[in-house]
């Protein structure tokens, strides 16, 4: 385009030329403008997320213990094939799914049922529920992990001290040591921070749907069950479906510092997932391949279920419009 | 549906507020334990029955706690202006102008979502160490200078800045960088305050990173150092709740402030 300017003006005005020629260069700086203001987030993005990620994916496939002055050797397919004979790596598979599927209460029927609850409260109630429901959320994983252990320690924990009051137990229980406990603790702890959260985001989803459509339906005689199956949910089903990739995407994030502060994993492996396995392998074992082979495996399946979920939101949630 | 017998009403608000005790009964049990002596702080009673401050004193001379708060806020402000100042350019870059690549930068930012920390920390953590900026705040932060959360948020905060007032601007001749900086930043400052409170609190609250790098106490932030005393330290519970007590000030304080604008911004932007 400016190239052709150039060609039909240029000659027919002598004295001009300079100034036309400053215009394009102008035009020319235009066109390089996007990019510029552009650069310095992308410049940071390849140095700090692609970069890395390019040199996970080629750490997968070579064997390096990090130390300085060594160098990673290449080893094929190896990484892979020590993942799914490593039992701690296979166990970690089965507590993910644990945690994901335990945190959907926490991300979206609790905290739904309570948005729907406080939606038709006056205004400064509904606010100081919600507003308390949120506290958990804005604190650190360090602080909330240091009350909790206090709270549930083995020998003077309230918990244990309450519940052998009750006469519910008869020994005082220690949670994080017992395999049987350890990650339902963790996963309870998890909840407990996220409810607020989804609360907030569903009450949001509430706030925008329309009041006559529940005027209509009681007017038919629907009761409040009825309405709340037939016109919540429908209506929520983009935000269930955003807070369903959410849970599933960032769930083995939300569960990690818990699992590092309270138990590290154990006991026997029972409460480890698969990004603090990542972590084990890389920081304790100083095994940056078997790392780096879990976290290209893993990117794969997330990226597939990410898709999946992609098009279950374009085929089934429902818009108001 | 909105008359409602008494008794409803009443089930309705006691659970409620059971639920609410639920939430913060662990901060009151935190701040109870703390101020509790030796001889009490094993015992269940829900008032200190002397209160003393000696756990609080224990604690702050274990540990360099004013030094780490310092630590905590310069990176969790160093990121949150980093962030803000990127995503600021991009954003407006993205909304301003159709250009070739467009498409490929969208996907580059939305494709990030899918990477977790995890699987970039061991390249991250060889570049911080080659550039010798193990154990320095510096190192803490610059892997978190840029956030496409940030972008892509704040781009959807643009998007419905009047494009009227934008060709008007430029009639008057204004240039484009006086559009973004005397216009629209003016214009969409609430926004971007929201967004600056949610990219603190995160910062601020941030775990795997900061563990990997803060090695000493007088280099890390409170929650590592935190970190490190409730490791090191298992018996010390009085004092290890102050100190938690402590670190949980600031941010609880910021919330009963903002606690309007700091839901309004978890509302608008969600998290990541």
């Amino acid at each position: 385009m400016s190239q052709s300017l150039d060609n039909t003006i240029a000659p027919s005005l002598s004295g001009g030329t300079i100034i036309v020629r400053r215009r394009l260069s102008k035009k020319k700086l235009r066109r390089f403008k996007p990019y510029l203001y552009l650069l310095p987030a992308v410049a940071l993005l390849s140095i700090w997320m692609y970069r890395p990620l390019l040199y996970t994916f080629y750490l997968a496939f070579q064997k390096w213990s990090m130390v300085p002055g060594t160098s990673p050797v290449f080893v094929g397919f190896d990484n892979f094939e020590h993942l799914f004979h490593n039992k701690s790596f296979i166990d970690s598979i089965g507590n993910t799914i644990f945690y994901t599927v335990g945190l959907l209460p926490f991300s979206i029927l609790i905290p739904m049922i309570l948005a729907v609850v406080t939606d038709r409260m006056e205004s400064k109630s509904k606010n100081f529920y919600r507003a308390m429901f949120f506290i958990p959320m804005i604190l650190a994983p360090v602080s909330v992990s240091a009350i909790w252990r206090w709270l549930f320690h083995p020998s003077n924990g309230l918990v244990n001290y309450l519940l052998v009051k009750l006469h519910l137990i008869k020994e005082p229980i220690a949670y994080f040591s017992d395999p049987g406990f350890a990650k339902w603790i963790i996963l309870l702890i998890t909840g407990w921070k996220m409810i607020g959260f989804s609360t907030i985001m569903f009450s949001a989803a509430l706030t925008s749907i329309n009041r006559e459509y529940y005027e209509a339906a009681s007017q038919d005689g629907a009761g409040s069950f009825r309405q709340f199956v037939h016109i919540t949910i429908p209506l929520l089903s983009p935000m269930i479906i955003f807070m369903l990739t959410m849970s599933i995407l960032f769930s083995s994030q939300w569960t990690f510092a818990y699992i590092d502060m309270l138990t590290t994993g154990g006991p026997y492996g029972s409460s480890t997932n698969i990004y603090y396995e990542m972590y084990r392998f890389a920081f304790s074992s100083l095994n940056a391949g078997l790392s780096s082979a879990a976290a290209l495996l893993f990117f794969v399946v997330f990226g597939l279920i990410a898709l999946g979920l992609n098009m279950v939101s374009r085929k089934f949630a429902f818009y108001d419009n | 549906m909105f008359h409602r017998s008494p008794i409803q009403s009443f089930a309705r608000h006691g659970m409620l507020v059971l639920l609410c005790v639920l939430a913060v009964f662990p901060l009151y049990w935190m701040l109870n334990s703390s101020l509790k002596n030796e001889s009490e702080i094993f015992t269940s009673s829900i008032f200190p029955h002397k209160p003393v401050f000696s756990n609080y004193t224990y604690a702050f001379t274990q540990m360099p706690i004013v030094r780490m708060a310092f630590n905590s806020f310069a990176v969790s402000i160093m990121m949150t202006m980093l962030q803000l100042a990127t995503s600021l350019l991009a954003a407006y870059a993205l909304v301003r102008w159709r250009f070739r690549g467009k498409g490929v930068i969208f996907a580059i930012l939305s494709l990030t979502w899918l990477i977790p920390f995890q699987s970039i920390m061991i390249p991250n953590y060889v570049l911080v160490n080659d550039l010798g900026l193990n154990d320095t705040l510096l190192g803490i932060v610059l892997p978190f200078s840029v956030s496409t959360f940030a972008i892509l948020s704040l781009y959807q905060s643009f998007q419905s800045f009047p494009g009227v007032l934008i060709e008007a601007a430029q009639i008057d001749g204004m240039s484009d960088w006086s559009i973004l900086t005397r216009l629209i930043i003016p214009n969409t400052r609430s926004t971007i305050a929201s967004l600056g409170i949610l990219q603190f609190i995160n910062a601020w609250n941030e775990y795997l990173w900061p563990m990997l790098i803060a090695k000493s106490m007088n280099h890390a932030p409170l929650q590592i150092g935190l970190r490190l005393f409730v490791n090191s330290d298992t018996n010390m519970w009085g004092s290890l709740m102050a100190a938690t007590t402590v670190s949980c000030v600031p941010i609880l304080l910021i919330y009963l402030i903002l606690r309007r604008q700091i839901v309004d911004s978890f509302v608008r932007f969600g998290i990541k």
